[in-house]
């Protein structure tokens, strides 16, 4: 719910209530007192009959006027309560029944007991209080329409510089390279919101920038031992001739250094896509980048006497194509590495997906081997093989999904969001 | 042909050096910015062999100013950043190659010899070596004009191997060569034997001398001594 909607709601409907209890409140003040005016008059009446009475020993001439009338009616043993009541009056000239206020008392007049029934219209009153009532649900219509209005414009304009810093602060990416502007404002909430955002921002870019200068320091200075070491090796080799058990010590070393460099290789790749730092992006072949990687896995395929089955469409996707190669050739060498002898393996694609299928030992949980640096037994990979292939996925917005079937695995890509972007 | 290394890495340019240097080969050596452009001003290279990261400057910047004095060098960049961008902009700015570190020198070596080659035969592209000629745009070998087929890895082998003629090319130099550093493939090296193998014979039956020899388990060495 909008803000404004929230306090409108609020605002709105508890100035409806206050404005209906006053109005109650009101209503029934001024009737009240109307009824009070209305019975001083009938009293003023009752005690002109009583002084005309005791003046002259009989009882008035009945007569009407100004909306009143006077019945007097006699009376036997019976003793009358005076009281007021409200009733219906009949007035003689428009013939029709209205609203009428009365006061029953009792005269005697020589002798005999009357009553004496004073009836006064009460129409004038019922106008005015319909007048009054009119006039006050026209102010609270118009007040509210001027309070919705008004919170409208307002909350529009006060909380400009919110929604601009929101609109900033959704837009915000470490990747590129905007910064958040300042949002000028009066009110000291937003200007310290403001201030607060700026700053965070700030800190966020740097602590960002400072990653990623460690990550690429760390590189190279990783990175350049191990060339050495490289260099020294292919250097020694040159010098002299080895016995069996020196080329053996020699070729382990040389196996370590390059799973050193792979590891350090796939960690760095893991931290600038995880960073969104890979933009360079093309249209990719996918079925091109899949024939490389099965070109380059024949050998192991041979080998294994693995029986292969292809089914490929073309299919290009907006990626960069050293990422689409990476997701291929470790989806591909996984399926063959967790092969056996005379297994199978199916390679699928479609315009909406990928399908890696083979025959292989035993299921695992999909959720551990995307971890970082989980290994299956007797496995020779690093460890990162399949978070990366999560990565990549997960940067161009397609889905990476495992599904196991007895003896069956299925590697699934789907890429369902062609414009997905990634950040 | 003649060479210019810039590296400030003592341990890698050492390395280096003693491997290009030899039988056709001149190395000359720099160890920072400053050197390599006054160096990169006086003298003409075949190739230089550029770091980028370097004490007092960016190596991109021997790259440009090669470019703006319209040399004809050519320019292999070394970097152990292998940040598309670097990539990108050196190569944009006319470096030739880019290799990433850690590398085998035999890459190396395939790869200046490659740049060389590209730079000085003007676009005539046979790789003559005794008996066996390689026209490098048809990617066709012949020994003694009859073709030969190979396969694509054996074909990339072989001018692999004649680029480091005369040197021990380790197992693992071999499979980086053929399956790239990403391609974890297990028992690769009895891949490399059995592809060695089918060059070899492929060679000697059409009448080559047998040059592949292998050295003491550690890997071959392309020699005709």
């Amino acid at each position: 719910m909008k803000l404004l909607t929230k306090y409108n709601r609020i605002n709105i409907g508890l100035t409806v209530i206050i404005m209906l209890v006053t109005g109650l409140i009101y209503y029934y003040t001024i009737s009240h007192i109307l009824t009070g005016q209305i019975d001083k008059d009938l009293v003023l009446e009752e005690n002109e009959v009583f002084s005309y009475v005791s003046k002259n020993h009989r009882l008035p001439d009945v007569y009407e006027s100004n909306h009143q009338q006077i019945i007097f009616t006699p009376l036997k043993e019976e003793k009358i309560k005076r009281r007021f009541l409200d009733t219906t009056y009949h007035d003689s000239d428009e013939k029709d029944l209205e609203a009428g206020r009365a006061l029953i008392s009792s005269v005697v007049v020589a002798g005999r007991n009357y009553r004496v029934l004073v009836t006064q219209s009460k129409v004038e009153t019922e106008d005015l209080i319909q007048i009054i009532f009119l006039i006050t649900i026209g102010v609270i219509v118009a007040l509210l329409a001027i309070l919705l209005i008004l919170n409208r414009v307002i909350l529009k304009s006060i909380w400009k510089p919110f929604y601009k810093i929101l609109l900033q602060l959704k837009d915000f990416s470490l990747a590129n390279h905007a910064s958040i502007y300042s949002t000028p404002s009066n009110i000291d909430e937003f200007a310290e919101l403001d201030q607060a955002v700026i700053s965070m921002a700030d800190r966020v870019k740097s602590d960002y920038q400072n990653l990623k200068v460690f990550t690429e320091n760390a590189s190279h200075e990783l990175m350049t031992p191990i060339s050495i070491i490289n260099s020294k090796l292919d250097t020694l080799v040159q010098t002299d001739e080895f016995t069996d058990r020196q080329s053996k010590l020699l070729n382990d070393i040389y196996g370590t250094v390059s799973r050193l460099t792979r590891l350090n290789k796939s960690m760095l790749l893991l931290a600038k896509i995880e960073n969104g730092l890979i933009h360079d992006q093309s249209d990719v072949n996918l079925k091109a980048v899949l024939e490389e990687a099965l070109y380059q896995h024949e050998e192991l395929v041979e080998q294994l006497n693995i029986r292969l089955t292809i089914n490929m469409h073309d299919k290009t996707v907006q990626a960069n194509k050293s990422l689409m190669e990476i997701m291929c050739n470790n989806l591909l060498s996984n399926a063959i590495r967790h092969n056996h002898q005379n297994g199978e393996l199916s390679v699928y694609l479609s315009q909406d997906k990928l399908i890696i299928n083979n025959t292989g030992k035993g299921s695992f949980d999909f959720k551990q081997v995307i971890k970082r640096f989980h290994k299956s037994d007797g496995s020779e990979g690093i460890g990162l093989g399949l978070t990366l292939c999560k990565q990549i996925c997960d940067n161009y917005g397609f889905t990476l999904s495992y599904q196991p079937d007895g003896k069956l695995h299925t590697f699934l890509v789907i890429f369902n969001n062609p414009n997905s972007l990634q950040y | 042909m003649k060479i210019l290394i810039v590296e400030d890495e003592t341990g890698l340019r050492d390395s280096i050096e003693a491997y290009f240097t030899g039988s056709d080969s001149i190395c000359e050596t720099a160890t920072n910015f400053t050197t390599a452009l006054a160096k990169v001003s006086v003298y003409r290279y075949d190739c230089v062999i550029l770091d980028l990261t370097l004490p007092h400057g960016n190596g991109l910047d021997i790259v440009k100013h090669l470019k703006e004095h319209s040399h004809n060098d050519g320019v292999l960049i070394i970097s152990a950043k292998n940040s598309l961008d670097d990539r990108l902009t050196g190569l944009d700015l006319g470096a030739d190659d880019y290799l990433t570190k850690p590398f085998h020198l035999s890459e190396l070596k395939s790869r200046v010899t490659a740049i060389v080659r590209r730079r000085s035969f003007n676009g005539s592209s046979q790789l003559k070596f005794n008996e066996i000629s390689i026209d490098l745009d048809a990617k066709v070998v012949r020994v003694n004009e009859a073709v030969v087929k190979f396969t694509r890895k054996e074909y990339s082998l072989l001018i692999y191997f004649i680029a480091n003629k005369g040197k021990v090319v380790s197992k693992s130099a071999i499979a980086e060569h053929l399956w790239g550093d990403s391609i974890d493939i297990a028992d690769n090296f009895d891949f490399i034997y059995s592809h060695i193998k089918n060059i070899r014979k492929k060679l000697v039956e059409a009448g080559a001398k047998d040059y592949i020899h292998a050295a003491y388990g550690m890997g071959y060495k392309f020699t005709d001594a």
